[in-house]
């Protein structure tokens, strides 16, 4: 690794906090691909607020990705950091069931 | 047993995952099925408003028709009576009095002239009792339970199957369009109970329980398959259902072996009753 790629990573995370990385497979403009959208956005801001990243695929113009991860069904949340990875299918409306599943649940700081 | 750790590991998360695909579908939670070479958009919950929709102006089509084809019968059983009854009785007081006016030696005429008033009266009987089958004038004058006591009444007398009616609305006043409906469900489940049950015993009941209209038509005969029950060719009962669901209720029938067939039809009491007869 780089000296530079090393300053950059130094500065961008802070010791012991986690950082949550989110794959969010959806078809367009389709109505549970809008509410997984807003859903996992409230999530984020309301419970891992500045400590979550969130890449969008658009299944209906990247289907290659879709098939790299095995998503069957859109909507697809995939967490893929912290470690284990996890997959919750679906609109994400349940709140507890998906704070529980992303293991969310207790975890405000 | 420890290889087999990681196996069973992998079984239970493949598991998880089947249920959440299970869930998600049942729940309609679905836009778009990933496929290996096409991407399938799906509009479940598109597809049900829409089936839904039609459902709906079906039902209301099929009351409407059955609203129309109520009038049109009853439209036809007072021409019937009014034209073809007062005819014949007329033709028969005709020939009563060419009979009167005829001599002792005029024998052969007046045998023709009596049997062709015997016809004449039997014609006269007909046509009431198309007209009574048509629309039962006593549901208008007498209103539903004293017509469908008379039923049950004709019923064993018709058939010879032994037929009670009983009932704790002997005051209520049905409303018009629900009395015609309840009485055809019974005349439609009673020629059931005639063709198929082979039964000896049908009793009808007619009760008020709570906020519930209860209709039951019950026989000791053969049970009825659930085959026949919800088949769309047996067009006697989606027509009782349809009746029964355009006054908001429920049909439903159910056999056993010891017991017959039962039919029981659950309406809501507003929607059927309007008061007290005087």
């Amino acid at each position: 690794m780089s000296k530079a790629r090393k300053r950059k990573r130094g500065r961008d995370a802070t010791p012991g906090v986690k950082i949550y990385v989110f794959l969010l497979f959806v078809a367009g403009n389709e109505s549970n691909s809008t509410q997984a959208r807003g859903n996992l956005a409230r999530l984020c801001e309301e419970h891992i607020k500045e400590r979550h990243k969130i890449e969008t695929v658009d299944v209906l113009k990247d289907a290659a990705t879709a098939h790299k991860n095995n998503v069957l069904v859109t909507p697809t949340l995939i967490l893929l950091k912290p470690l284990p990875k996890v997959t919750v299918l679906g609109n994400l409306s349940d709140t507890r069931q998906v704070l529980a599943a992303l293991r969310l649940n207790g975890d405000q700081r | 047993m420890s290889d087999q750790k990681p196996l069973y590991g992998e079984l239970e998360s493949k598991m998880k995952e089947a249920e959440a695909l299970i869930k998600v579908l049942r729940t309609h939670q679905v836009d778009a099925i990933v496929g290996e070479r096409h991407i399938m958009l799906v509009r479940l919950k598109q597809a049900e408003e829409n089936l839904k929709s039609s459902r709906n102006q079906l039902r209301a089509l099929a009351a409407n028709l059955q609203s129309v084809r109520e009038n049109e019968r009853a439209m036809i059983a007072r021409e019937l009576h009014d034209e073809f009854g007062q005819t014949l009785t007329s033709l028969q007081l005709g020939l009563s009095w060419i009979s009167r006016m005829l001599t002792p030696r005029q024998q052969p005429l007046r045998e023709k002239i009596t049997s062709l008033s015997t016809l004449t009266s039997t014609m006269i009987r007909s046509v009431r009792k198309i007209a009574r089958e048509l629309r039962p004038g006593v549901l208008d004058e007498l209103g539903l339970v004293k017509t469908l006591k008379s039923e049950a009444r004709e019923f064993e007398g018709h058939t010879g199957i032994q037929c009670r009616f009983r009932t704790n609305t002997a005051r209520a006043k049905f409303e018009r369009l629900a009395a015609v409906a309840i009485f055809r469900i019974v005349q439609e489940a009673l020629t059931n109970v005639a063709r198929h049950a082979h039964a000896s015993g049908a009793k009808i009941a007619l009760m008020k329980r709570k906020n519930w209209l209860i209709l039951t038509v019950n026989d000791n005969g053969k049970k009825s398959t659930k085959k026949l029950t919800y088949s769309h060719d047996s067009l006697g009962i989606v027509g009782m259902r349809e009746r029964a669901l355009a006054l908001g209720g429920t049909l439903t029938i159910n056999g056993s072996r010891n017991k017959g067939t039962t039919l029981r039809v659950r309406i809501p009491l507003p929607r059927v009753i309007t008061g007290r007869a005087s």
